[in-house]
């Protein structure tokens, strides 16, 4: 179900779901500054407020975001990174997560939608958890599970992340208690589970020796959100791995649940994506993407996928990089920067 | 030059006959100067046929998954209408032409088969280690690259058009490619050596002047395809690049002064046959892969039969013998 309203940044429209799952993926929301990453203090007094309404958020969601200072940021931080972390994964593919043709991509049920919800989720999860452990937050702090005292870790000076109170926030953030029968709605749930899930996988115990002369005879743990390039490689993964799907019904219990061609003896994990309908090759510009007219490549390698057979263009690019580096005492390296001409290749638009 | 002599010896057969030679007359599109040369240097005709097809060949592999195929529009006219329209296409087919005549004269030389021409007498290498002979009888590369050369570029040359005309830009673009397509050959020549001290070691070598492998040739110029510059005439007449902030073209590269055309639907015009009928690869993401080489029409799937050899038992002495086996394998076509 659409729900379109105006604001001053234009008409702003909820897609599919009155649950607003999709926080930052629009491409309507003010990306143009995008915030700076966090400065070291906690937010102060009433800053916040104004923040959570220039966002394009539900009702609940607004309320949310009122009643906890710090989450305004964390959705900032969390768009921020979800969106370099598209770009990084997709740099050599046809589909560049460009913003342009954003909207009409989410109407549909491909491949590279399932790879925003993922992603986006991931990345809200992912700085949620990140600014409960840096105090960002009033309502978490350090993760608390069995096993770690709080006391302890304070005194060794060690902050867990706190993915637990992040999945059960963003349970109540995105609303996925109530997923209606629709298959749009049920895939778009599975892909942001899956988002989340991996997040979770990439949690990780780390422990630190300080016994007797550096022995582990005693050691503090912690567990440790591994960097988010490692789940944004896991989800592109994932992407390269999706599995097609359709709705069938449940002879059994009469429900609906999605089914696909079986692999491995089952039909899809709950760690697949999965996806409704095949991709257009994103070669020609469309609604959905820009063309890669303009593309830069690598000429050996990418080049050849990339342009669509069009070819490519070899123009000549001045770049400066630093070269002839030394220590000087003590303690900071002092470089010279070189200037060097390097062929850049970016393809053809007819 | 590229419509009759290349098909024919199949129409032809006396071609076939050691001795005969095919009469310049009857030889059809064959420019005047082409027609006089061809008169003076009778014996070469034959072969710059076989360069011809050859480059043909190489033309249909290295497109062979594209939606132009370099497919020949009907038996008369090997690359047809598309050599009308100065696209890349066309100046593939003319660069990968003139390096088949380079190959194919070059190699007659080698083999005695012309009077006029003998083994090479390209100089010996100046890095070539000092104990190594210099001889052997090698491509006479020299002898093919000026003879094509003349040959081909005749036909432009002897017309002229106004300055600044869109024929004059057709002719110097044909020219460059023509010179592309022969460079390359030259470029891709190596010295070749035999190892012939005692016993068969290395003591005693003899090298050449070797061409390379014509399927090489035929990658450099696809890949030179790939960087053409699009080019068009500036006020005084030259051909200069349309956009100046890309790299100009060296004169191993090729260039072309109009977009191709759309080659998913037959038109006749422009001599595409269109993608219709044409076999696509269901799991690929690249230009032979069913989405892009259908144009967004579909597919439809069939199976086919396909005989091939397997159990091969290698028999003393010496040779193999393989059963054949058929096997169902699902293909792919274009609606």
């Amino acid at each position: 179900m659409d729900t379109c309203y105006r604001n001053d940044s234009g008409t702003t429209c909820f897609l599919y779901s009155q649950d607003h799952q999709n926080v930052g993926l629009t491409g309507r929301e003010p990306l143009v500054f995008l915030p700076a990453p966090f400065s070291n203090e906690p937010p102060t007094g009433k800053v916040h407020l104004k923040q959570c309404e220039q966002m394009t958020l539900a009702r609940r969601q607004k309320r949310l975001c009122r009643r906890e200072p710090g989450l305004a940021e964390t959705l900032r931080e969390s768009v921020r990174l979800s969106l370099l972390e598209c770009r990084y994964q997709f740099r050599n593919e046809r589909w560049n997560c460009s913003l342009d043709g954003r909207g009409s991509l989410l109407k549909r049920g491909f491949k590279e939608t399932a790879f925003l919800l993922a992603v986006s989720s991931a990345a809200l999860s992912h700085a949620l958890a990140k600014a409960c452990s840096s105090g960002r937050m009033e309502r978490c702090t350090c993760d608390d599970s069995p096993g770690i005292q709080h006391r302890e870790a304070w005194q060794w000076g060690v902050c867990g992340d706190n993915l637990k109170y992040s999945t059960k926030f963003l349970k109540k953030f995105l609303g996925q208690k109530r997923v209606s029968k629709d298959l749009r709605a049920q895939i778009d749930s599975h892909n942001i589970n899956v988002g989340i899930r991996a997040v979770k996988s990439g949690l990780k115990t780390t422990c630190k020796c300080h016994g007797v002369s550096g022995s582990c005879a005693v050691r503090t743990c912690w567990k440790q959100l591994s960097p988010f390039h490692d789940t944004g490689r896991l989800l592109k993964f994932r992407y390269d791995t999706a599995l097609r799907v359709l709705s069938v019904t449940n002879a059994a219990t009469g429900e609906t649940e999605l089914a696909g061609p079986r692999r491995h003896g089952q039909s899809h994990r709950s760690t697949d994506l999965v996806f409704l309908e095949d991709s257009p090759s994103f070669c020609r510009p469309s609604r959905y993407s820009p063309g890669t007219a303009g593309r830069s490549c690598a000429k050996d390698t990418s080049c050849q996928s990339l342009c669509c057979g069009r070819g490519y263009n070899t123009a000549m690019h001045l770049t400066t990089l630093s070269c002839h580096c030394q220590v000087r005492w003590c303690c900071h390296v002092e470089c010279q920067t070189c200037v060097r001409e390097e062929e850049v290749y970016t393809c053809k638009n007819t | 030059m590229h419509t009759s002599l290349a098909m024919n010896p199949l129409l032809i057969p006396e071609a076939y006959i050691i001795g005969a030679q095919p009469l310049c007359s009857q030889l059809v599109g064959l420019s005047q100067g082409q027609k006089k040369l061809c008169q003076l240097y009778q014996d070469h005709m034959q072969y710059i046929g076989e360069g011809a097809k050859t480059g043909i060949r190489e033309c249909q592999y290295q497109f062979r998954h594209r939606r132009w195929n370099c497919s020949t529009v009907d038996n008369s006219s090997v690359f047809g209408r598309v050599m009308q329209i100065g696209s890349r296409e066309t100046a593939f087919t003319y660069a990968i032409s003139a390096a088949g005549v380079v190959n194919a004269v070059s190699r007659a030389c080698r083999e005695g088969e012309l009077s006029s021409c003998g083994c090479s007498r390209a100089a010996r290498p100046k890095d070539l280690p000092r104990d190594w002979l210099w001889g052997g009888c090698g491509d006479n590369l020299n002898y093919g690259y000026r003879f094509s050369k003349e040959f081909v570029d005749a036909r432009e040359r002897e017309k002229s058009y106004a300055k600044g005309s869109f024929e004059s830009a057709r002719l110097m673009m044909n020219l460059h490619n023509n010179e592309a397509g022969r460079r390359t050959v030259s470029d891709l020549a190596h010295v070749s050596c035999k190892c012939h001290g005692v016993s068969g070691s290395c003591s005693l070598k003899t090298c050449w002047l070797q061409l390379a492998d014509f399927r090489k040739v035929g990658e450099t110029l696809k890949e030179k395809y790939d960087s053409a510059a699009s080019m068009k005439l500036n006020s005084r007449g030259k051909l200069v690049q349309r956009d100046s902030k890309f790299n100009p073209p060296t004169s191993h590269d090729l260039v072309y002064i109009e977009s191709s055309p759309d080659y998913c639907l037959s038109n006749q015009s422009t001599g595409s046959l269109g993608t219709v009928g044409r076999l696509c690869n269901k799991t690929s993401e690249g230009m032979d892969g069913c989405e892009l080489m259908c144009c967004g029409r579909g597919y439809d799937q069939y199976k086919a039969q396909i005989v091939e050899r397997c159990h091969c038992k290698f028999h003393w002495c010496c040779y193999v013998k393989c059963k054949r086996c058929t096997k169902t394998v699902d293909q792919f076509v274009c609606k």
